[in-house]
């Protein structure tokens, strides 16, 4: 696939996105013009786009969608249901026609065809009835932004456009050629002549400039700005002037002006490609030696798009300075936002990670110098190792800075899951978003929508109830899913919240016996109950839909959160509602460490998640809690925990952390203060080791683990709950 | 670390395509007994040292080791095997075998006594492997090599290094070391 074609399916695939949120916009609020605007330009654009890289049938089908809009801009059709169901279609069936685009075939498979053309006649059913029918290649006069300001009116149905491609044309990639193909969509091309009067003589010619211009005459129905949007992806580039019907005469004695060509001979071509007629042409050139012809002022609404025209214009007062000083404003807004956009770079995603894996060995190489420095004591060395210490960090952060996404573009795919879903069984549902601007690593965005998608999907099946259900229970008719994102100790959290009907617990007990995960007689806390969701085959849906309820859910879910160093959590009120919350960590590459040591062997410990270090008295050595300035701090002993031979030191230290607002204490032999942390993930083989969460390597070469401080903690309670055999005293306490 | 002996790592599958042509193993000694493993799976050769152990792994999962900033796991074969676990002695090396399991390819790293040295077998001079008697699970054997009138124990490595198999190991080690229900 070429360059090319892959910046369109890319920058397409935004517009789609945007199309679509615009859409989906359009069925809250119905007359929102900028928005109507906004979702038209996106679909020319596509449109556009693809005549340029010349493919064919994403051409042709988005012109169909874009004539139906185009009759929606126009308030010939309007808002309904039914059309923007039918235009969401569209978008989907785009995005499959990219996909096909995007795997190199020449067309789509014949199913995608006819559904292609089944969306294409109920498009034509928006196009060809109601309002006034109009034939192509007569302009409509509402079209036409600019209007023929008075003047001898020249006598023509055509638009007229002037257009010299700069010399950088073709090596920006771009074809003359396939605009003007392009341009052909529009219309009719009644006449084209080719100016080839820049060509320099062979010698000096460099054979990748492009030194054409052409003049062409068309029939079209669509307005000004649609065939400046033929030429946008040139638009810097080339010199275009476009005139339409019915321009006077002085407007074509300007462009003459205007253009670099000899007038005389442009003039003749002019007459030749049958813009002008020869009569027309010499009154024309005569009244050109004259000064400024007062032109009289007949339309005030135009809006031109050149300045030293407006100027003119003004200064002969035949239009309104402030009409001027909005087209000038407009045209302002419109170049800030082409600067915002070049201030984006495109990056290939695999060379941020080379730079990130870079960064992450520089981290490594800079505490192996750190560590060496410390050894040599020499003050000087030392103090210069910690400067280059603080860059590497400051590096980094950067660095893993880049990679960070918002999470709100992943959220925001959810409205048309929620608006699809709830149509299809038949319950009113809103989706409500918080933290869309919430940011975490590219990496773990991208995997996170899966598992969302499952649980926003589930609450929808499952836990909001049908409207009649809702009513008689005293709860609004229309259901609320709310996907909520914010950071928390170093993790980022994103709860899915229902206010259905929450987690049944009889049905899941019920369940849970009748699957033999759970012995009849046992005694289970609510939260234990909860908790049985996660397991593997478990569903409590009576009814398999094809949404959710196949059972293959909620322990994907929880595994594929896992993978990702995160875990879930589920908490239900009966009756009230049912919240999903995953815990993620904010990067997978480097983090903040504290390193501890063991016997010989060093773990780090996430630096986000330590609250203090204090040193462990010795009357606490037959139980596992101590008091922590008033507060209870149970902790675990590490050697212990890990089974490690040796003696313990005659002094122990304890590291309190906190994870999702909980206390607890790690029992390590010695505290070697903060490190700079580069995960370097386990092998499979440990993939079930519960506790560790990677590993490092350390300054010295060896390797170090990293404590999973969530599981580690829920490893011992359970170990505590199972040993003594009573139930839980806080079941809420670190369970997943 | 030093490093002993290092072979152009190619992708295992290569072994399957050699077809009948003698192929080149690598004979190494554990425990007295002469193994082979086939070069085109073996990377590199390590001398045994700085090892950091995983808590709560079965035995036979040494721990790991820092190669050139990958993290790899050490399986002490000889423990895999059943046995008693390796004593390190001045010829203890660390093989690191690549294995491809389905898509993915990895490299572990196995504790052997002592590398001998690079062989060719013919196949004519391989025997299928005897149903018992080797006290090695018979499919961990890929055939019996006769090398100067002596058998060698070929090794299927994607059996014995079977990460699948590995990380279920270690599972039911983990639990039954201190969860015991």
């Amino acid at each position: 696939m070429d360059e090319l074609t892959s910046v369109f399916i890319q920058e397409g695939r935004e517009q789609l996105q945007t199309m679509e949120t615009g859409l989906l916009e359009l069925e809250q609020n119905p007359d929102d013009r900028d928005n109507i605007n906004g979702i038209f330009r996106a679909a020319h654009t596509i449109k556009g786009a693809s005549g340029v890289i010349e493919c064919g049938f994403i051409e042709s089908f988005m012109h169909k969608v874009e004539n139906v809009l185009d009759r929606l801009r126009n308030n010939e059709i309007s808002v309904s249901a039914d059309l923007t169901g039918l235009l969401l279609r569209c978008c989907d069936h785009l995005g499959l026609l990219m996909d096909v685009l995007e795997n190199g075939s020449k067309e789509p498979e014949d199913e995608a065809k006819t559904n292609g053309n089944a969306l294409q006649s109920e498009l034509a059913a928006y196009t060809s009835n109601a309002g006034s029918p109009t034939p192509p290649g007569q302009v409509i006069e509402a079209e036409s932004e600019v209007h023929a300001s008075g003047g001898g009116v020249v006598d023509t149905d055509s638009w007229h456009i002037s257009v010299r491609f700069g010399p950088d044309v073709l090596r920006g990639g771009m074809d003359p050629l396939s605009f003007l193909h392009f341009l052909a969509s529009l219309g009719e091309i009644v006449a084209l002549e080719t100016i080839p009067d820049a060509i320099p003589s062979a010698a000096e010619m460099d054979p990748e400039s492009c030194y054409l211009g052409f003049e062409i005459r068309l029939q079209t129905r669509s307005s000004k700005a649609d065939i400046e949007r033929v030429f946008d992806f040139c638009r810097d580039d080339c010199e275009l002037h476009i005139l339409p019907p019915n321009s006077k005469v002085s407007e074509y004695q300007k462009l003459i002006k205007e253009l670099p060509e000899d007038d005389m001979r442009l003039g003749e071509i002019l007459v030749r490609c049958g813009a002008l007629t020869q009569t027309e042409l010499e009154e024309g050139l005569l009244s050109q030696k004259q000064a400024d012809q007062p032109v009289s002022p007949q339309n005030q609404d135009a809006s031109p798009l050149q300045q030293p025209l407006g100027e003119i214009l003004v200064d002969h007062k035949v239009v309104r300075k402030e009409v001027v000083d909005a087209a000038v404003s407009k045209q302002t807004q419109i170049s800030e936002k082409k600067a915002v956009e070049a201030r984006l770079i495109r990056v290939q995603a695999d060379k941020l990670d080379q730079l990130i894996d870079l960064v992450g060995e520089l981290v490594i190489a800079g505490a192996s110098t750190n560590l060496l420095a410390t050894r040599s004591r020499q003050s000087d060395l030392i103090e210069s190792t910690s400067i280059l210490t603080r860059l590497v960090e400051n590096i980094r952060d950067s660095a893993l800075q880049l990679r960070m996404v918002q999470i709100g573009e992943t959220f925001n795919r959810f409205n048309r899951v929620v608006r699809d879903v709830s149509r299809e069984i038949g319950k009113e549902i809103d989706l409500v978003i918080t933290g869309a601007e919430t940011e975490l690593d590219k990496t773990v965005v991208e995997k996170i929508g899966d598992p969302l998608m499952h649980l926003v999907r589930n609450s929808m099946d499952h836990g909001i109830e049908a409207a009649d259900i809702r009513e008689e229970k005293g709860k609004p008719r229309r259901g609320r899913v709310e996907l909520k994102a914010y950071h928390d100790s170093g993790s980022i959290v994103i709860e899915v919240i229902d206010d259905g009907g929450g987690l049944p617990r009889n049905k899941i007990l019920a369940k849970a016996i009748d699957r033999g995960l759970v012995q009849p007689g046992q005694s289970l806390s609510d939260q234990e109950i909860i908790n049985l969701i996660w397991e593997p085959g478990f569903s409590t849906a009576e009814q398999v839909t094809n949404l959710s309820g196949r059972g293959v859910g909620m322990d994907v879910v929880r595994r594929n959160i896992q993978s990702l160093r995160g875990n879930c959590e589920v908490s239900s009120t009966e009756g009230e509602g049912t919240t999903f919350t995953i815990r993620l960590p904010l990067t997978l590459a480097i983090i903040d460490g504290f390193l501890v040591g063991v016997g010989k062997s060093a773990y780090v410990i996430p630096l986000d998640m330590v609250i203090e270090c204090i040193e462990l008295k010795e009357n606490t050595a037959d139980r596992d809690f101590l008091n922590l300035r008033g507060e209870v701090l149970p902790f675990v002993r590490l050697r212990e925990m890990f089974e490690m031979s040796g003696t313990r030191p005659p002094r122990e230290n304890i590291v309190v952390v906190q994870y999702a607002g909980q206390k607890a204490g790690i029992v390590v032999d010695h505290l070697m203060g903060e490190f700079q942390t580069v995960i370097k993930p386990l092998s499979s083989i440990f993939r079930h080791l519960r506790g560790i969460g990677g590993s490092t390597i350390l300054g010295s070469g060896e390797v170090a683990l990293i404590l999973d401080v969530h599981a580690l903690i829920q490893r011992n309670a359970d170990l505590g709950a199972r040993e003594h055999n009573f139930s839980r005293p806080d079941t809420t306490d670190f369970n997943a | 670390m030093g490093e002993v002996v290092r072979s152009s790592a190619k992708p295992p599958a290569a072994i399957e395509a050699a077809g009948s042509a003698p192929q080149q193993y690598l004979t190494f000694t554990l425990g007295g007994e002469m193994f082979a493993v086939a070069i085109l799976n073996v990377k590199e050769i390590l001398e045994y040292g700085a090892v950091t152990e995983i808590p709560m792994m079965p035995n036979f999962i040494r721990g790991v080791i820092n190669l050139r900033g990958a993290v790899v796991p050490v399986i002490d074969l000889s423990c895999r095997f059943g046995g008693k676990p390796t004593v390190e002695g001045r010829r203890t090396c660390i093989v690191i075998i690549e294995i491809n399991d389905g898509e993915i390819t990895q490299d572990i790293g196995v504790i052997v006594d002592a590398v001998s040295e690079v062989l060719e077998i013919a196949t004519g001079e391989i025997e299928p492997p005897p149903s018992f008697g080797t006290r090695i699970r018979t499919d961990f054997i890929s055939g019996m090599g006769k090398v100067n009138g002596k058998f060698v124990i070929m090794l299927d490595v994607t059996k014995v290094l079977s990460v699948e198999e590995i990380a279920t190991l270690s599972q039911v080690g983990d639990s039954s070391a201190s969860e015991a229900p």
